[in-house]
């Protein structure tokens, strides 16, 4: 029975992001309706475009029903008991919400950072990385502006950006991800309150790579914020999102909007590592992530690149997607989910292929422990316009223990004879040979184990950036390592 | 919270008129089944299992339902193949002849004459949601059908020819309910074949309930071989005892509109299912199947091979799950699904699900589309093949994989040739 004891230990991690920052907070009152939308509009002292928008999502979102056809179960949510509006004091409350520099932020903010170990202030200099950190709803600092600014790239919080480039915001805002593209995006569109902003104007390539770190800190909060990554011609970027959330007895929700659009010959490469607090052993708590991602390869020979590394949150409800709009566009989607206790997982990609000889490469990797659902869903749709259209699938499911679940639904959907599509999947345990030769070449079990689990999600780790990789590995092995018997 | 009632289309006039107060089916069920479907009415695209397939061009019909009067056209092709078959003749879903010299262990019951144990396990199969709409419709209003009991140790040599021909009265619209009972150890081949019969338009909805008890062995097969515009809804539920075999070939090439799905459950240790299917759509043919094996029992496997050839604007759907049951371990299952588009007017869709709750498992699934290896051709050609010729080779190569499956030499012989007759009338694209 050692073995049971040493996978029960270990398996039994502790959250270790678990912690609240007591921070003086401006919270507005629960509840959802159009004074709601218009209060946080006004807080944010948006344009009126802004406001319609927003408006217009709301009165759109009223009409929707929450999807149901996912594989996960969770009592009803009540949105008019969250708040939709939580921003963290700053010492003279000057500037609206926004502080000046990083010298007006909170210290306990940043002390916090500290500990989540974000390369934000000098250790950004090193890490040569630079920070838009998200706390609850307010965007709290980007570091390295200038030096972006030099090369002409844009990043800066969302807020920021409606005001000083509002053209931008008003060209691309929405027209990957509609406002009413579906429930989640529909009340994300309606009430967002921060995220990040990114421009790469034509014939740059970022000169670092962009980061941007959530938090939700208060009780009872939304997080809802929106990014949008814009890279015109021949542009480059790659850009990094981690996440992490108090411990709490409650679900917290987490509806984010991601729009990425890229021009001809522009790539993104877009990876998250996904921590959010998952609830604790008996699924208690946690975060329900409801996220819209989606790339617009607009232009010719563009690129879009999602890697994942999905660790935390209690519910995962995401499906990073790329519309393969160009000629020759490529689009692909790295993943590895990591599921364990009740966490429920429902991930994965869809591919639309709409212009002649787009490609796209789907690797999805999950490890399900304890008495999660971990389930891959995704979509290839080559359409009829879409000549020699080519796709690779590939998804693996590993299962560590017999009270869980691994589920795979792709839908395949092929319009074009010249379409040469490819899917593979599996499903199976870490075999008893397997361990068993590691261990008689004299490697514990442990290690063995953690060999096996790396070397299956090698594939997705090589494709993330080096600080992520590391990050990654970290995690995975403490979530998994010598939970196989 | 916002949530919407979801609004769903009534149920066709010309069906719910042709509701009958009592059915075949034991009174309850019948009467549940009829306020089902009477609050479901036909599943639309928004429902999961059948967000391809339309069937609002049959809900715009008025199609009157079937009398008995319709009799027999053609001797059905396929008695000449097997000249030994015992031959279930139905037209237009009325049951005609039932075959005489029975072989011992061999019990052919019609449905109206069934007794109600025969009836109560005939319709044992409930529905749940409004993907089993048509089920439920099957439910309410079946009262022709057959019901085949093999006893226990019976090995039939002979095969059971469920022949069906639809349509010989134009427009019209039948339910049948077919129960294929067999006892331990027996092994039987039932062979369904479906004609539409003079390009008429028709519409039959049909249930099979397959029940095999231990080590009992069934080979059964549907032939969709002939007909243009008949539409045909089918679907079959497989219970699999200890060590029972189930064998299935289904092979489509005609029909307007043919939905096939197919319910193995597995229940006990030992047992094993073969699911083999290939489908031909061309022209504006709508050919699906959605298959689900469920794995209850521990130390079950199945092996499941799909293949579609689509060419001008046919559309070819494939759904296969694999469900593992918790602690239903060492499992094996084999899915793959292989796709050929000829066409650009053609259009493949295809779902291979995997849903394990079960980790001692290895399931694994493929799926492939793509067109004719144009170095295939090219090596063909350059051997002095013409290139019609060589497409056809390489086209009948890729079905007869699936052809092989059937039980008897003299079958594959003749569906290799219905298979090649039918690649005949494909126009040649590129």
């Amino acid at each position: 029975m050692s073995e049971q004891q040493e996978l029960e230990q270990l398996v039994q991690r502790d959250y270790k992001y678990g912690f609240v920052t007591d921070i003086e907070q401006e919270i507005i009152p629960p509840g959802l309706n159009e004074d709601v939308v218009r209060l946080i509009s006004a807080k944010k002292n948006e344009p009126e475009f802004l406001l319609e928008w927003r408006l217009k999502a709301f009165r759109h979102w009223q009409t929707m029903a929450e999807p149901q056809w996912a594989h996960v179960h969770y009592p009803p949510i009540d949105y008019q008991a969250l708040s939709y509006y939580a921003a963290p004091k700053s010492k003279e409350e000057i500037d609206a919400n926004r502080p000046k520099s990083l010298d007006d932020v909170d210290p306990k903010l940043l002390e916090m950072y500290e500990k989540l170990g974000i390369p934000l202030h000098e250790r950004a200099a090193l890490a040569g990385v630079a920070v838009d950190a998200v706390f609850d709803s307010v965007s709290v600092t980007t570091t390295f502006r200038e030096k972006l600014a030099e090369v002409g790239v844009i990043f800066c919080s969302f807020s920021e950006a409606v005001h000083s480039h509002p053209e931008l915001i008003q060209k691309y805002l929405g027209t990957v991800v509609p406002a009413g593209d579906n429930y989640y995006a529909a009340l994300n569109s309606a009430v967002f309150s921060d995220g990040s902003f990114v421009f790469i104007p034509k014939g740059v390539r970022c000169p670092m790579e962009l980061s941007t770190y959530f938090r939700i800190n208060a009780m009872n909060t939304g997080q809802f914020e929106r990014t949008l990554i814009v890279a015109e011609e021949g542009a480059h970027v790659s850009y990094l999102e981690g996440c992490t959330a108090p411990q709490r007895d409650e679900n917290q929700l987490h509806a984010a909007v991601v729009e990425l659009v890229t021009l001809d010959d522009a790539t993104i490469k877009y990876s998250t590592v996904q921590n959010w607090y998952p609830g604790d052993e008996e699924g208690r708590g946690g975060i329900y992530n409801f996220v819209t991602k989606r790339g617009d390869a607009r232009g010719h020979r563009s690129k879009i690149t999602w890697t994942q590394v999905e660790a935390g949150s209690a519910i995962t409800w995401k499906y990073p997607s790329c519309i393969l709009r160009g000629d020759d566009s490529v689009g692909e989607f790295y993943s590895v989910a990591v599921s364990n206790h009740f966490q429920q997982v429902d991930s994965g990609t869809k591919m639309i292929h709409l212009g002649k000889r787009t490609r796209s490469t789907i690797v999805s990797k999950s490890i399900s422990a304890g008495r999660s659902q971990n389930s891959y869903r995704g979509l290839v749709h080559i359409a009829k316009s879409a000549d020699d259209a080519r796709n690779y699938t590939q998804c693996d499911a590993l299962l560590i223990g017999d009270r869980n679940g691994a589920h795979t639904f792709p839908y395949i959907e092929v319009k074009n004879a010249s379409a040469q599509i490819e899917h593979e999947a599996t499903t199976s345990k870490i075999s008893d040979d397997q361990i068993f030769y590691l261990k008689s070449r004299g490697i514990s079990e442990e290690n063995a184990t953690n060999m096996i689990v790396n070397g299956f999600c090698k594939d997705v780790f090589n494709e993330l950036p080096m600080e992520f990789a590391v990050e990654a590995q970290a995690l995975l092995a403490v979530s998994l390592e010598g939970s196989v018997g | 919270m916002s949530r919407i009632a979801e609004k769903r289309a009534e149920l066709p006039a010309w069906i719910a008129d042709a509701l009958p107060a009592t059915a075949a089916a034991p009174n309850d069920i019948q009467s549940a089944a009829r306020e089902q479907i009477t609050q479901w009415g036909l599943p639309s695209l928004r429902d999961e299992e059948w967000r391809w397939t339309n069937l609002r061009n049959l809900s715009r019909q008025t199609l009157v339902p079937s009398a008995g009067s319709a009799v027999a056209e053609v001797p059905h092709p396929i008695s000449a193949v097997l000249t030994d078959a015992l031959v279930i003749e139905f037209v237009d879903g009325q049951l005609k002849t039932l075959p005489a010299d029975l072989p011992t262990g061999l019990t052919l019951t019609s449905l109206e004459h069934a007794s109600p144990e025969q009836r109560a396990a005939a319709f044992a199969p409930a529905a749940t949601t409004p993907n089993d709409a048509l089920l439920a419709l099957n439910t309410a209003s079946a009262q022709q059908g057959v019901v085949i009991e093999v006893a226990a140790n019976t090995v039939l040599t002979r095969p059971i020819v469920l022949q069906w021909q639809d349509g010989v009265v134009p427009e019209s619209f039948s339910q049948t309910r077919v129960s294929i009972q067999l006892g331990a150890h027996a092994q039987a081949t039932v062979i369904e074949s479906v004609l539409g019969m003079n390009q008429n338009l028709c519409w039959r909805n049909t249930v099979s309930v397959v029940t095999q008890a231990a080590n009992s062995q069934l080979h059964h097969l549907s032939l969709g071989l002939d007909g243009d515009h008949h539409l045909l809804t089918d679907r079959t539920f497989v219970t699999l005892a200890r060590d029972a075999r189930y064998h299935s070939l289904n092979l489509q090439l005609a029909g307007q509109l043919i939905r096939r799905e197919i319910d193995v459950n597995i229940t006990d240790t030992g047992a094993h299912c073969d699911l083999f299917g290939l489908m031909m759509p061309r022209g504006k043919q709508v050919l699906d199947t959605h298959t689900r094996i469920i794995h209850n029992a521990p130390h079950t496997t199945s092996n499941e091979h799909y293949r579609t050839i689509a060419d001008e604007a046919g559309r070819g759907i494939f759904k296969g799950r694999i469900l593992v049951a918790q602690d239903a371990q060492k499992i094996a299952a084999f899915q793959d699904s292989r796709n050929l588009l000829l066409s650009d007017q053609a259009e493949i869709d295809t779902k291979p699900e995997l849903e394990i709750y079960a980790d001692d498992v290895k399931c694994s699934h493929g799926a492939t589309i793509g067109r004719l290896d144009p170095e295939a051709l090219y090596y063909l050609q350059s051997r002095g093949i013409s290139f019609a010729k060589a497409r056809g080779l390489l086209i009948v190569g890729f079905a007869q994989e699936i052809i092989d499956e059937a039980p008897l030499p003299a079958l594959v012989d003749w569906l290799t040739k219905q298979v090649t007759r039918r690649l005949g009338g494909t126009t040649v694209a590129e």
